[in-house]
């Protein structure tokens, strides 16, 4: 559950390391974002000397939430964190590695280079 | 929790310190528990932060000691055990047969090199294609092209959409535009299409460095013909 003000950490090594939520992407008074949901962003903490830098809007794909993930058969995911990865408008990921684990549903909702790139899919 | 202390070797290296000095090594020191008892016994702790570690360091001797027999009865348990029950995992009902398997993997594998060759017809460069599914579960083949403009991506994604819906009756998902990695999602065959740039930024290749990569049978004359260029 994302809504504007919520920080999210970065799972992918574009150079941001922690987000703030700033827009919900879709229908025009959206009130949470899930999983495979597109938001728009603030980078609220970045590493120093990698193209991304603090206080810039990105657009980022939500990977993993502390809300469970329920599937229809009947599996529940829940992540120890909000986790976004950073795309650019096409959708291709700025940066070039995913870190852990990611969940299947991203397949689905035609974000397969992000589950390329991933290390685990759940 | 002490136990658990000095069956992990790190907690024990102040002991293990004294070991060193006395000429021993861990090994040595498993096999003959008594005369290293007496030896801790008569060791005192070298600094007040290894005190504390020090201080139960006899205890944990005889512990260890103790612990390597228990771990040879056990392992003979295990051997007991393994004798009476058997090494194998038993396999889940619903999976398929291995036959089935390697029939999908077949027709995965002449699905993927018809989409190489389309993508060799319309002069993509690079064209690889790996064997990933002993990696992710999630697909078997990925198709890794390099296009050298957009209206070339668009072209290589058009002709293996076609030759997919009419010869495979395969639809695919992913990318409808040209993009500068193009994906195109067939379930079992991921095919990728970049630009040289993002070929050697996202650098998939070295990411899945251990599939086993599929040889092509164009892909001689493709090299005669780029020898030739």
């Amino acid at each position: 559950m994302i809504q504007p003000q919520t920080h999210l950490n970065v799972a992918d090594n574009s150079g941001a390391r922690e987000l703030m939520c700033i827009r919900i992407i879709g229908a025009s008074n959206r009130r949470y974002a899930h999983i495979g949901d597109v938001i728009v962003a603030v980078i609220k903490e970045a590493v120093p000397n990698m193209p991304l830098e603090r206080s810039e809007v990105v657009r980022a794909v939500i990977v993993r939430t502390c809300k469970e993930l329920k599937r229809d058969n009947g599996m529940i995911i829940r992540y120890d964190d909000n986790a976004a990865v950073v795309i650019d408008q096409e959708g291709n990921p700025k940066g070039t590695r995913i870190f852990g684990a990611i969940a299947r549903e991203l397949r689905e909702l035609n974000f397969t280079k992000i589950v390329s790139l991933a290390p685990e899919v759940l | 929790m002490e136990l658990h202390s000095c069956i992990h070797p790190l907690p024990c290296t102040p002991s293990t310190g004294i070991l060193v000095s006395g000429g021993r090594t861990e090994a040595k020191f498993a096999a003959n528990p008594r005369k290293l008892h007496s030896l801790t016994l008569n060791s005192v702790p070298f600094s007040s932060k290894d005190y504390n570690l020090g201080r139960s360091s006899s205890t944990d001797f005889s512990r260890m000691a103790i612990g390597s027999d228990v771990s040879e009865d056990t392992d003979d348990m295990f051997d007991d055990l393994l004798k009476k029950h058997g090494k194998v995992v038993y396999r889940r009902n619903d999976q398929k047969p291995a036959t089935e398997e390697i029939d999908d993997d077949a027709e995965s594998l002449s699905f993927a090199v018809a989409v190489a060759k389309v993508a060799s017809d319309v002069k993509a460069g690079d064209i690889k294609v790996l064997f990933v599914k002993p990696l992710v579960y999630w697909t078997r083949f990925f198709i890794i092209a390099t296009a050298f403009s957009r209206p070339q991506i668009d072209a290589i994604g058009t002709r293996i959409r076609d030759m997919a819906e009419v010869q495979y009756g395969r639809v695919a998902s992913g990318d409808f535009k040209p993009n500068s990695w193009t994906l195109l999602d067939f379930g079992d065959v991921v095919v990728h299409i970049f630009l040289p740039q993002q070929r050697e930024y996202y650098n998939l290749e070295e990411f899945y460095g251990n599939a086993a990569p599929i040889e092509l049978p164009f892909e001689n004359q493709q090299l005669r013909g780029s020898k030739g260029y």
